[in-house]
């Protein structure tokens, strides 16, 4: 595979390469579409909470938050710490999308989710913007798709997560996971951030997803150093 | 007030995605800002599943007969012994089905 290719191959190996994850979210697709018509959202809103916001966290936790009567200001600023760890992605993108012209630079951002993030190196080492955008766009449409048949569906859905489908996640992450864990630090990193994030999720802190990714990459950091890697 | 509420998330999330993608923003990470931020994907991965597999109902479960560990467990052995994404995603599925029915009867 080289940046030789054509877009239009180049958008579909993004699309092909995301699918499992596109997959994996339509059960949360459906259920943010039949959670917010349940809660008392209108369809045209519930849709567009995926169609503008697009993070399905933050869209749960804020149906969740409205129907028990919570304020504006404090649903904006779980928000802020449900979102904040998209703050470490454009870090690492920043080197790649900063010199691309500003409506790549906007599309590329808007479309920049956990799943994006994780498959951007799954196509070739070198960064590819039509493959980014063919995986992006496809995924933001999956998930756009999923919550209109959620708003549609509505009451008639059975009770999803208790179908065990949300182990399709768990075991797309883990197969996503093992080819990383080569060394010592990514171990430890692992470890580190996995039970930073069973007791952040226990205590139920609304940032505690990045609270466990910032502990999990200190201690990984801090192992690598110690285990002599090269800065790369 | 829910269209408001719509559009303040939108910029929320929007501005945490894109802030470091703009280039007049003065920051250039250096080689060992990236080297920290290369543990980014694992920590994710491991950050989102943990609480799957060890949290259920809002309550700590260590047993390691659990469904989602022993699922876990099959996905992360089959693809370290044959490497291959889809073979494991549906074995583990296909595990962790059959042996949650087992255990609940239902």
């Amino acid at each position: 595979m080289t940046n030789t290719q054509h877009p239009i191959q180049q958008m579909k190996t993004g699309t092909r390469l995301i699918l499992p994850l596109t997959i994996a979210v339509i059960p949360w697709g459906l259920l943010v579409g039949a959670y917010g018509v349940e809660s008392g959202l209108s369809a045209v809103q519930t849709q567009l909470l995926s169609l503008s916001v697009f993070a399905g966290a933050s869209q749960l936790v804020a149906i969740g938050m409205l129907e028990s009567g919570a304020g504006v200001a404090s649903i904006l600023l779980t928000t802020l710490l449900i979102t904040s760890r998209h703050f470490l992605y454009g870090l690492a993108l920043r080197q790649d999308i900063q010199h691309l012209p500003a409506p790549w630079r906007v599309s590329l951002g808007f479309l920049l989710t956990d799943e994006l993030f994780i498959i951007r190196h799954k196509h070739e080492k070198r960064f590819c913007r039509w493959f980014l955008i063919g995986a992006g766009a496809s995924f933001y449409l999956g998930w756009n798709l999923a919550t209109l048949a959620g708003i549609l569906a509505g009451q008639y859905l059975p009770d999803l997560p208790s179908l065990g489908l949300d182990f399709a996640v768990v075991a797309i992450f883990i197969v996503l996971l093992v080819p990383i864990l080569k060394h010592r630090a990514a171990w430890v990193c692992v470890t580190a951030s996995a039970i930073t994030a069973v007791v952040t999720h226990l205590l139920q802190l609304p940032g505690g997803l990045l609270v466990a990714m910032l502990t999990g990459m200190t201690c990984g950091y801090i192992a690598s150093n110690k285990d002599g890697m090269q800065h790369d | 007030m829910i269209e408001a509420l719509i559009l303040g998330m939108t910029l929320i999330v929007f501005v945490s995605r894109y802030l470091f993608l703009e280039p007049r923003l003065p920051i250039q990470p250096g080689p060992r800002l990236l080297h920290f931020l290369s543990f980014s994907i694992p920590a994710l991965l491991a950050a989102v599943i943990a609480p799957m597999i060890f949290i259920q109902d809002t309550l700590l479960n260590l047993d390691p007969l659990n469904p989602y560990l022993v699922g876990a467990g099959t996905a992360a052995v089959c693809m370290k012994v044959t490497g291959k994404t889809l073979t494991s995603v549906t074995l583990s599925l296909l595990v962790f089905m059959i042996y949650r029915h087992l255990l609940t009867g239902s």
